[in-house]
């Protein structure tokens, strides 16, 4: 495969090898290690520890320039002020986000599959797809904007632009990535090709579609909010009031909607996670002690 | 023609790209009996796994011919009467012991074949306790335990295994070969068994076929006339007499290839 892009690094066999949950098997018990808890303090001081520090040279940076950081209490008196005016405007960037991550993933999603099972497909579709992904959709949104209007429809389609190519990738890959003696067998069987589809290609491709909606469901709210920086006449989501604030300079309401924005990335991986826990367990990504 | 016999004549195989003056398999002539246990030994790179995938139809020839009890390759697996142990388990990570075993059931049903009961099978390969783990959880052992019942779940008539042990230890790969004769026996199925092993292809075999390299002949056919079960003869003195007989075969199945190309000095 000539194509290289930044999911295509994303291998889901090399992702958090460490992570502190996974179900008990029996090569742990006699592993000699021991678990820790997570209320010991060499687990959370780290974080707190380097929390604290970045905290301070915030305020310390604050105090003194109030105009490059607006100080910490006051995006939180800024937040606390008005509540609803950031949920909502978070719920109206967030439903775009969500909503260009199902048409953008999805439409990769059934391309991967008709891809994998008709070649000539895949010659027509690829370097299209490579080219709408060299392509800045920042560029592209403006004319998206033009062409659909000032509603939602132009901002969905630049985020499912942005999300569609990682999910293109990452599940072609893995739809491809079967090895080799498990497909004689399904050969030696006779299996149909919607058999080794169904039984063996698709659950293969589940943790490189995964390892994709890693990358791709932060991505999403970073296409959301740039489609509402450039739709001039939008007047909700937490891209435009970030622009309007700016404007008037007013840094702790930028801020303020920045904070949100980085939470609802947070709880996107978090879902990611628990996602990959539930649907993965079988997978080497998902074991503590790979062999 | 037969019904009762696999019948490999002529068989000639270049792959693309390969020196057609030497083929990966040149001129092969095979018979095996149905309900007989037939070892491939010879040098690496001599065309044993190519030879099993061709009868397993996974691979095109360009001479010859094969007939598996009267049928092609592809009549064969249609009819699910092909088992397949590659040298890995090559298991479903995310199905179960259990759903493993019972995969060959679950595809191809067109083919109507009736299969094995899995709960009798994992007793079999003495896996009753595993039924509900995943791979992961398993030893490299149990896996291709699990592979050998996945194999017999179709009732095969014809079982392919390619080198299935040689990624274990020596006291797990001689215990797995009693299991796997004590499954022959009981299902009378014909197996044709890839080895490196000496030991292993007096220990399991009715015929050896020791086969030479560049290009890939069968050297010579070795008959194994051990009683069954087998037993202390297999280590007795008539068991060290027919490897040392197979080893001198090896040997001259080695000098008459051409020189390997792996040891050809750059
Ligand atoms: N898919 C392939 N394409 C091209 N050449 C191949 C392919 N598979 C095998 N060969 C060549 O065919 C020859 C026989 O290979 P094969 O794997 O059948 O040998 P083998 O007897 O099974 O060896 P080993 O004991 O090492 O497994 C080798 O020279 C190999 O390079
Ligand atoms: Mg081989």
């Amino acid at each position: 495969m000539a194509t290289v892009s930044k999911a295509a690094g994303t291998d889901p066999r090399r992702s958090r090898r460490t992570r502190p949950q996974s179900p008990p098997s029996r090569a742990r018990r006699g592993s000699g290690r021991r678990r820790r808890s997570p209320l010991s303090p060499r687990v959370w001081l780290p974080t707190v520890v380097a929390v604290a520090l970045v905290g301070a040279a915030w305020s310390w940076v604050a105090a003194g320039n109030p105009y490059i950081l607006p100080e910490l209490g006051e995006v939180g008196r800024t937040l606390a002020s008005d509540p609803t005016l950031f949920v909502e405007n978070a719920w109206s960037t967030l439903q775009i986000a969500l909503l260009g991550v199902a048409w953008g993933a999805g439409t990769a999603f059934v391309l991967a599959l008709l891809m994998s099972e008709i070649p000539v497909l895949r010659r027509a579709i690829m370097p299209l797809a490579v080219v709408l992904n060299v392509t800045p959709v920042v560029a592209l949104a403006p004319a998206l904007v033009v062409a659909f209007g000032f509603g939602m429809t132009p901002k969905v389609v630049v985020t499912a632009i942005v999300t569609f190519f990682p999910v293109l990738i990452n599940v072609t890959t893995g739809l491809r990535s079967v090895s080799g003696p498990v497909l004689h067998v399904f050969r030696t069987l006779h299996a149909s090709r919607l058999e080794v589809l169904l039984k063996l290609r698709l659950p293969t491709s589940l943790p490189y579609a995964l390892a994709a909606l890693r990358v791709v469901l932060p991505l999403s709210i970073v296409g959301a909010v740039v489609a509402e920086f450039v739709a001039a006449g939008s007047s909700s989501g937490l891209g435009t009031m970030i622009r309007n604030s700016a404007a008037n300079a007013q840094l702790p309401h930028v801020y303020a909607a920045v904070a949100c924005l980085a939470t609802m990335g947070v709880l996107m991986l978090a879902l990611t996670t628990l996602l990959e826990r539930r649907l993965l367990f079988w997978h080497e990504s998902q074991q503590r002690n790979p062999s | 023609m037969s019904r009762e016999r696999i019948e490999v004549r002529g068989l000639t195989k270049t792959y693309e790209g390969g020196d057609p003056r030497r083929p990966t398999l040149d001129r092969i002539d095979l018979d095996v009996p149905r309900g007989h246990f037939v070892s491939l030994i010879g040098p690496s790179g001599c065309g044993k796994s190519t030879l099993v995938r061709v009868v397993a139809g996974l691979e095109d020839y360009d001479e010859g011919s094969v007939r598996i009890f009267d049928s092609t390759p592809r009549q064969m697996c249609a009819a699910k009467a092909v088992g397949f142990v590659p040298q890995s388990p090559a298991l479903l990570p995310w199905l179960n012991v259990r759903r493993n075993i019972t995969l060959p059931a679950r595809v191809n049903r067109r083919a109507g074949k009736g299969s094995e009961n899995p709960d009798a099978l994992l007793r079999m390969v003495g896996l009753d306790d595993a039924a509900r783990k995943y791979p992961h959880e398993l030893s490299g052992g149990m896996r291709q335990r699990v592979a050998i019942a996945r194999a017999f779940g179709t009732r095969p008539d014809l079982l392919l295994m390619d080198e299935p042990f040689s990624a274990l230890d020596e006291f797990t790969r001689e215990a797995l070969q009693w299991h796997l004769l004590g499954l022959w026996e009981r299902m009378s199925t014909t197996v044709l068994f890839v080895t490196h092993s000496v030991r292993e292809a007096v220990t399991l075999s009715d015929e050896i076929v020791v086969m030479s390299a560049r290009p890939g002949r069968v050297h010579e056919v070795i008959p194994v006339d051990l009683p069954r079960p087998r037993g202390d003869e297999v280590t007795g003195p008539r068991g060290r007499a027919l490897e040392d007989r197979v080893r001198a075969s090896l040997r001259g199945a080695w000098e008459s290839g051409a020189a390997p190309d792996d040891l050809i000095p750059l």
